[in-house]
């Protein structure tokens, strides 16, 4: 799967593309609206990540371009500027998700593969891995076919495990992914660790594999 | 006192000065020039009163006409000497006014005159004006003056506070409503006035500067934040990256996650400063009729979740408030009210929320801070250590009430920390 990444920083730009690369996506570069402007005429890709600020322009006018000539790509808009204006423009442009400056790397993880997820959407719904299926739109989980009772908070928490799977995740992304704003009141209870441990817990009961594990002082993994 | 009275109250005794002055001065001068004029007029009297004597010479019985219009006229007279003098003699002489029933001042001029060789003294005399006439006279007409001039004066005065003065205290009272944070400059009132000309333009350079220099401040913290966004989504995104090493030992991952904290805590104090920055900078300009309750309704449901694990009850009464408000600073506004009143809730705490009547209260038990209360919506400010407070919290709180024009205040009652926004 192709991603595009325009973006102007380019340590940033280094670990978007080694982070993306490790879940078999192929990342190209554009540094400038110009090149960016190049690349997608000549491509198509199935993620565009968009800056906003460009050295050269707005990131904001690509995105026109690309509706206008009718490109399919699904578009993220990466900007430093968290306004709503923004926020709004972006996503009434065609925009497929916002990300504000700074996030965490899974995070983008989520996003970009949620959005490739609904492009490439061609009747299969569920994201599967070994026992374990996720049906995205009626957004239950089955475990060997069997339905397991999820809250909100854990569906949100497996799916996110298993978008970056067989990468640590940290607490504090887990937390910012699952409770957003509300994740700043969060180092007040163990809250992922509770809701890790129902997650587990429910799988558990199902038959399914442990496959969520602990990584000492940073957060948790989910291997396959 | 107005600088136009110390003025007028200069002006009003120099005059008292003067005319105390005046009066002897001019008294003395009126009297000599009188008197100067008395003895011309008497000199001149006595000269043409012998010359006309002179030109009855051939007369024999001339000596005993003498003798009779010396006796007969009132005003002069003239009687024979032996001795031929030869000086003219002034003199000031009283006399009884029978009209007025008082001495009189006169003045007499005694001069000798050979008439058919004989020797004779003519003395003629003219009234003087009274002194103590003179002298209430002047100082009347005096006082008068110095009372109209007094009144003129004060009439002046007035007319010049609210002529002369309009632009000055025009520029005064812009000056007092001036507020640096509001988008309004001072436009003083134009005038002819050279000073007042040179205070406008001072205060209108000072002004403008002042408000330059504040926008810049502004435009800075703004653009501070914004400019750190970058380095910290690298730094995240490093550590992220970091992470993955399947090689790193425990101590390292520690490291690792304890630098992610920082990191974080850095992340959310530059999106509060960033927050406030944006607020000062209006751009939450835009409003729409937002029912608070709803608000209040979601944040807590989303709450709950949290604050069921540290068994802290979220209890809500809440009635339908319809503000007309920026939608995402009510968000805002409401987030951290509820989320400072968990987060100082002990274990199965209660926060109690009450929505009625244009008023929000949110109180929660818990001993009394140990804080100056009076700054506790000032930035940086915080009570004890909570690593995930920016300190930030009640300051934006304080700014978009401030900003929405809502009134909020804290409370510390019968152990409740209590806190109220008024709509």
């Amino acid at each position: 799967m192709k991603i595009l990444i325009i973006e102007d920083e380019k340590e940033l730009v280094k670990s978007m593309t080694q982070f993306l690369r490790q879940e078999s996506y192929v990342c190209e570069v554009a540094y400038t609206e110009s090149e960016a402007r190049e690349k997608i005429l000549l491509y198509d890709y199935d993620c565009i990540l968009l800056d906003v600020s460009l050295p050269d322009g707005s990131g904001l006018k690509i995105l026109e371009t690309l509706r206008l000539n009718r490109k399919a790509d699904g578009v993220i808009i990466i900007t430093a500027k968290n306004s709503l204006e923004d926020r709004v423009t972006g996503l009434n442009l065609g925009a497929d998700d916002y990300l504000a400056k700074p996030f965490y790397l899974p995070e983008l993880v989520a996003r970009v593969s949620a959005v490739i997820r609904r492009k490439r959407f061609d009747g299969n719904n569920t994201l599967s891995v070994h026992e374990i299926s996720i049906d995205l739109l009626g957004k239950a989980v089955s475990v060997h076919g069997k339905h397991i009772e999820l809250t909100r908070k854990e569906y949100d928490l497996l799916l996110f495990l298993v978008s970056n799977k067989n990468r640590v995740v940290s607490k504090n992304a887990i937390a910012e992914h699952i409770s957003g704003d509300d994740a700043e009141l969060l180092d007040k209870y163990d809250f992922i660790y509770s809701h890790i441990k129902n997650l587990k817990k429910k799988v558990a009961e199902a038959g399914g594999v442990d496959y969520i594990k602990t990584v000492y002082g940073l957060g948790y993994k989910f291997t396959t | 006192m107005r600088l136009l009275q110390v003025n007028l109250r200069s002006l009003l005794l120099c005059l008292l000065v003067l005319v105390a002055v005046s009066i002897p001065v001019s008294f003395f001068a009126i009297r000599e020039i009188l008197n100067e004029e008395v003895d011309e007029s008497l000199a001149l009297h006595s000269d043409q009163f012998v010359k006309h004597i002179k030109t009855f010479e051939y007369l024999e019985d001339l000596e005993m006409d003498l003798g009779i219009w010396d006796q007969l006229s009132y005003d002069i007279t003239i009687t024979p000497t032996l001795e031929p003098g030869n000086e003219h003699l002034y003199r000031n002489v009283s006399m009884f006014d029978s009209v007025e029933h008082e001495l009189r001042p006169f003045r007499t001029l005694t001069t000798p005159v050979e008439i058919r060789n004989k020797h004779y003294l003519l003395t003629i005399r003219m009234s003087l004006v009274d002194n103590d006439q003179l002298v209430i006279v002047l100082a009347s007409v005096q006082v008068v003056i110095v009372v109209l001039l007094a009144l003129a004066l004060l009439l002046l005065n007035r007319r010049l506070t609210e002529r002369l003065w309009r632009p000055f205290y025009h520029t005064l009272n812009q000056l007092k409503a001036y507020e640096l944070d509001k988008n309004e400059s001072i436009e003083p009132a134009t005038t002819k006035v050279v000073e007042f000309q040179d205070l406008n333009k001072a205060v209108s350079h000072l002004t403008d500067r002042n408000r330059k220099i504040y926008l810049q401040q502004k435009e800075f913290i703004e653009n501070a934040s914004h400019e750190l966004q970058t380095p910290l989504a690298i730094f995240h995104s490093k550590l992220d990256i970091l992470m993955q090493n399947p090689s790193i030992n425990e101590e390292a991952a520690n490291t690792i996650g304890e630098l992610e904290d920082a990191a974080q805590r850095m992340t959310r104090l530059n999106k509060s400063l960033l927050l406030l920055s944006k607020i000062d900078n209006d751009q939450f300009a835009d409003s729409v009729n937002v029912d608070l309750s709803l608000v209040a309704q979601r944040i807590v449901d989303n709450l709950r979740t949290l604050s069921d694990l540290g068994e802290i009850a979220i209890s809500v009464k809440a009635q339908p408030v319809v503000v007309t408000a920026n939608y995402s600073l009510m968000e805002i506004l409401l987030t951290n009210l509820f989320h400072n009143a968990v987060r100082y809730t002990a274990q199965n705490g209660v926060v109690n929320v009450l929505l009625a009547d244009r008023t929000l209260t949110i109180s929660n038990i818990g001993a009394p801070l140990k804080m100056d209360t009076d700054r506790i919506f000032d930035r940086f400010t915080k009570e004890g250590v909570h690593a995930n407070s920016t300190g930030l919290g009640l300051s934006i709180v304080k700014k978009i009430c401030d900003y929405s024009g809502f009134k909020v205040s804290y409370l510390y009652a019968g152990n409740r920390h209590q806190f109220t926004v008024v709509f």
